[in-house]
């Protein structure tokens, strides 16, 4: 294959496993008014106890990539139940503040827990190693990383536009009150929406795993590109983290590869841009998004 | 009257034995040492390394009776990485907490900010990790000192290595910071020197710090006329890169590739045997390089109290905890410019040989390690090197004139 060919497959996994991310932050955001600075801690948490169960436990990948999401989700309702719950109603400042808390308290943890040094896990057997496509050697694990995000991708449209959830999740994200009074336990989609946010995360952390080197600062790293997706897509917008997740990853993946000189600006530039032309995202609604 | 007086007497006596017990005490207080790394985020196993090979210092230090007969103590900053919370956390150290001397710094960055404040701080600071030349040149200062090994130094040992290769169209692969940059251009410059029709490539690569994704550069180098990569990512961004290198067969093609700081061992631990064979890996030390009893000591304690063999980063830090032990008593007081002034020209025994801080640009006169991979370690997991190369800390340095440091 063609340069630019493996640069777009790579830009392509470099965006889905940033849309896997970014859109549990836009989702909990659409639903619940708050920005999860912790969403990159709970990304972490996914993948270190991915590393647990894979390289400690001794778990295959695929038994990590279910309990691991699972656990973060636990963890999610628990954080909802004793710490947001009593926020949600205040100004948005102060779940910034709060969740950055817990973002500086998970950071803290892993550090303890696991220690500072840097860990790797090894992809499955089946997904190890290269494949020749076209001349050029793709690791396995991208594809992997792609399927799984169109996966998702797919999951979440059916979830959103062709379920009772969906339209539950979506009646609560744009009147909390107007769906109370229709008999919805708005308290209980809440709660979800909020689980369902860090699940998604984790599943990112997962999958990232056996990319990309676990360190205590991981979660900070994506958090940052979480948030310029996000910017560029338009906050609560779910076509927009999909958008924004392409776009930075062709940024990285083909900006990268061919105008390696300007890589580091083109994010911010992008992200600046889109803010002067279009300050609610380029999927954003309105002012009051 | 007799009661008064023995009271007086009495108190006297308590007010005596109190003084006394003052002065005892005062001579008893600890010495301090501030230590500033990075102690949170990706790069925070460098400050745990740099932490455990000073926890080693002061123990032994403190078992045989301490400096000047006073015990040492540690109070640890942790600079984030930052320049600003660096100076902050120095001047903490210093104002608030009374250390006597400092110790620290992993980045480059972090080196050039704080650096230019010692002066007003009045205490002493060795280095024991930041590469950058410029603290040990044109930043000098009398209170500044650096242990560890310098970009320039390890890039004079890289060009010598380069110079024996059969590569002629160079380029780089580098964090995009200070630390990328200088080692290009001081490697460039040295190459330049040996071979004068060697091919510096325009065609550079510095991918951001803490990329995560390093594909598209690596398919740059690969698809270009470059062979032969200097290589000078480090720490997780390293490991990062090795793993995607290794999917793309980056290291199938027939490139000479120097890895600048690939023989840390916290770097190898983590790949394993991910970390190809026969490319050349440079570390600042190398636990198995060095035959002395000093050595043969730190490395033994090392891998009794961590599981493990040191990293570059424990053995800097915990020579320099030596550095002031023999400072100290040489002037006979922890007093900080008397400190500064006494490490000057000053030689200690440490693991990797006799440490001289040259008087000129106070950095000391250690050389580099240069090996290529081999085969795994038998215990600890990790590559060995093999033709491990030392090179003299003399032959390698720069000039004082081309430091540029005026003392």
């Amino acid at each position: 294959m063609s340069g630019i060919g493996s640069a777009l497959l790579n830009s392509l996994d470099i965006g889905l496993l940033l849309f896997i991310i970014a859109v549990g932050l836009n989702i909990v955001f659409g639903v619940l008014n708050i920005i999860n600075f912790a969403h990159g801690a709970l990304y972490m948490l996914g993948a270190y106890l991915a590393f647990t169960l894979i390289n400690i436990v001794g778990m295959p990948f695929w038994a990590a990539l279910l309990l691991a999401p699972l656990g973060v989700a636990i963890l999610a309702v628990l954080i909802d139940r004793f710490l947001l719950r009593h926020i949600y109603s205040r100004d948005i400042a102060d779940s910034l503040l709060l969740t950055f808390a817990l973002l500086l308290i998970i950071n803290e943890s892993v550090r303890m827990i696991w220690g500072s040094g840097i860990q790797v896990v090894q992809p499955p057997q089946l997904l190890a190693g290269s494949m020749d496509i076209m001349g050029s050697s793709i690791p396995t694990y991208s594809l992997f990383v792609i399927v799984m995000g169109l996966a998702l991708l797919a999951g979440l449209w059916f979830l959103f536009n062709r379920t009772r959830i969906g339209r539950i999740m979506r009646a609560a994200a744009l009147d909390r009150d107007m769906a109370e009074v229709l008999c919805i336990n708005t308290r209980l989609v809440v709660t979800g929406v909020f689980a369902f946010g860090a699940w998604l995360a984790a599943v990112g952390g997962v999958i990232a795993a056996p990319m990309r080197a676990l360190d205590p600062g991981m979660g900070d790293k994506i958090i940052i590109e979480s948030f310029i997706v996000v910017v560029i897509g338009g906050l609560g917008s779910f076509p927009g983290a999909l958008l924004g997740a392409i776009i930075l990853g062709l940024i990285h993946g083909v900006g990268g590869r061919y105008f390696p000189e300007v890589n580091m600006l083109l994010p911010f530039l992008g992200m600046a841009l889109v803010l002067l032309f279009k300050p609610n995202g380029i999927m954003g609604k309105g002012a009051a998004a | 009257m007799m009661k008064t007086r023995a009271k007086k007497i009495l108190v006297a006596l308590s007010a005596a034995a109190a003084m006394g017990a003052v002065s005892t005490s005062y001579a008893e207080e600890p010495i301090r040492i501030g230590g500033i790394y990075i102690l949170s985020g990706s790069a925070a196993t460098y400050g745990e390394f740099a932490k455990k090979g000073i926890n080693l210092a002061v123990d032994e230090i403190n078992a045989s009776g301490g400096i000047l007969g006073r015990q040492v103590e540690m109070v640890y900053e942790d600079s984030q990485g930052k320049a600003s919370v660096a100076i902050q956390a120095a001047r903490k150290l210093v104002y608030s907490e009374d250390v006597d001397a400092l110790v620290g710094l992993d980045s480059s960055g972090v080196a050039q900010g704080m650096v230019p404040t010692m002066p007003e701080l009045q205490k002493p600071l060795i280095i024991t990790h930041a590469a950058t030349p410029d603290v040990t040149g044109k930043l000098c200062n009398a209170f500044t000192y650096r242990i560890s090994v310098n970009v320039a130094q390890n890039m004079r040992a890289a060009a010598l290595v380069a110079e024996k290769l059969d590569a002629t169209n160079w380029t780089t692969i580098g964090p995009d910071y200070a630390f990328g940059h200088q080692s290009w251009e001081f490697f460039g410059n040295y190459l330049e020197e040996l071979e004068p029709d060697v091919n510096l490539m325009s065609e550079t690569n510095f991918p951001r710090f803490g990329a995560e994704d390093f594909t598209p550069f690596i398919d740059r180098v690969m698809d270009s006329d470059a062979d032969g990569v200097l290589i000078s990512v480090w720490g997780g961004d390293l490991v990062n890169f090795v793993r995607q290198a290794n999917n793309r067969g980056f290291f199938e093609k027939d490139l000479e590739l120097l890895f600048t700081v690939g023989g840390a061992t916290e770097v190898l631990s983590a790949l394993g045997d991910e970390m190809p064979e026969s490319v050349h890996l440079s570390t600042r030390y190398w636990f198995d390089g060095y035959d002395n009893d000093i050595n043969a000591r730190f490395v033994k304690a090392y891998v009794d109290a961590y599981d493990g063999p040191p990293s570059y980063n424990a053995e800097g830090a915990y020579a320099a905890i030596y550095a002031y032990k023999k400072a100290m008593e040489t002037v006979g007081t922890a007093d900080g410019l008397a400190v500064a002034k006494a490490l000057s020209g000053m030689s200690i025994e440490a693991p990797n040989g006799t440490v001289t801080f040259r008087k000129g640009d106070h950095q000391a006169m250690v050389g580099p390690n240069w090996g290529i991979s081999g085969p795994m370690h038998p215990e600890y997991g990790i590559r060995t090197l093999t033709d491990l190369q030392i090179f003299n800390g003399e032959d390698v340095a720069r000039s004082i004139e081309e430091t540029g440091c005026k003392l």
